[in-house]
């Protein structure tokens, strides 16, 4: 079993699976892919590059969603 | 009811995208999803602002994504996703890459806010974010002030149009600086410009109109009115007799009378006498 690894989400510290991609963490979260938005360490990661995407430990993940605004 | 607008023939465009309404719509602060849903059809607007959160919440959104869509879909009408809260160009430059995969469109309201009691526009940071995001294809639709150099840059970058401020957002304020905005449209011609916050009232909306401007935006002046429903309606006929207006050419404003009922030559009654 890999052993965790601590990551930020949101701004709160999270242990997750070390080799856990973007994309899976998402789907944990209970989104489904096309519900948020992500970015990994201030840049923003497109939908179809989170499978590729290892989170590593002290990662900064951040989810967005789209809301009212003026 | 969907209304045509009073005038056939004076759309304008953005990005390739033909427009009739001249009425932009913010969707923040309204009592619930359907009186947002409702105010949008009154306003007859066909492009309404929408931002992004960061947020961890189960997903709900109130119901707020679909009721938009819902009512977009109604008038042909479509989505500008903003940057609020972004500090820096590449805050919002970010956000922006992140707005088009969520709202699948490439339009943009770019706000990097400088001051954060005044809420205004960094120009420094802004004009980065916008050379920037206009050379990656995005139509860039620049939240700024009514600086005449600023928005210069701001069209030498890439820039589809000017959305130059007329007072801090929120503040109900109206037109500010009505000269500094009627001197950008006498220097710019050629631009699109909008008048972008601050708007408090519909008689802010026309007057904005009367100076020429060839579209506004607002949000807390419906949402947060007393009936948002009402008051979209009262700003869609704002608009339209605003820019009626100004088609119809505004008499100069003199500093004496001059009489509108010509007197020469007209009987006297008393002819000196007391």
């Amino acid at each position: 079993m890999n052993a965790p690894i601590s990551i930020a989400l949101d701004g709160k510290d999270r242990e997750i699976a070390s080799g856990t991609t973007l994309a899976a963490l998402v789907a944990t979260l209970g989104f489904g892919p096309a519900a948020v938005g992500t970015a990994v360490n201030g840049r923003f990661v497109a939908r179809g590059l989170r499978e590729g995407l290892q989170l590593q430990a002290g990662d900064s993940v951040l989810l967005f969603q789209p809301i009212a605004g003026g | 009811m969907h209304r045509e607008p009073l005038v056939d023939g004076d759309g304008w465009t953005v990005g390739g995208v033909a427009l009739r309404s001249r009425l932009l719509l913010g969707t923040a602060g309204y009592p619930s999803p359907s009186v947002l849903r409702d105010a949008i059809r009154a306003s007859e607007t066909q492009v309404v602002t929408v931002g992004l959160k960061r947020t961890l919440a189960s997903g709900s959104d109130n119901g707020f994504v679909a009721i938009v869509r819902e009512a977009l879909a109604e008038r042909d009408a479509r989505l500008l996703p903003n940057t609020a809260g972004c500090r820096s160009a590449r805050e919002a430059i970010e956000l922006a890459m992140m707005a088009r995969e969520l709202y699948e469109t490439a339009w943009i309201k770019l706000e990097v806010v400088g001051d954060e009691y005044t809420l205004q526009p960094d120009p420094v940071e802004l004009v980065e974010a916008a050379r920037v995001l206009a050379r990656a294809g995005f139509v860039v639709w620049p939240y700024c002030t009514e600086d005449l150099v600023t928005c210069r840059r701001l069209l030498d970058v890439g820039c589809a149009l000017l959305m130059p401020w007329g007072a801090p957002i929120g503040s109900g304020q109206g037109l500010a600086n009505p000269l500094a905005l009627r001197a950008l449209r006498a220097r710019l011609p050629q631009a699109t410009l909008i008048v972008d916050a601050g708007i408090g009232a519909p008689s802010h909306a026309a007057q904005a109109m009367e100076l020429g401007f060839d579209a506004v935006l607002l949000n807390s002046a419906v949402a947060l009115s007393a009936d948002p429903v009402r008051m979209a309606h009262a700003f869609c006929h704002a608009v339209q007799a605003g820019r009626e207006g100004w088609r119809a050419g505004l008499i100069p404003t003199q500093d004496f009378a001059v009489a509108s009922t010509p007197v020469a030559g007209q009987p006297v009654l008393l002819d000196g006498e007391p």
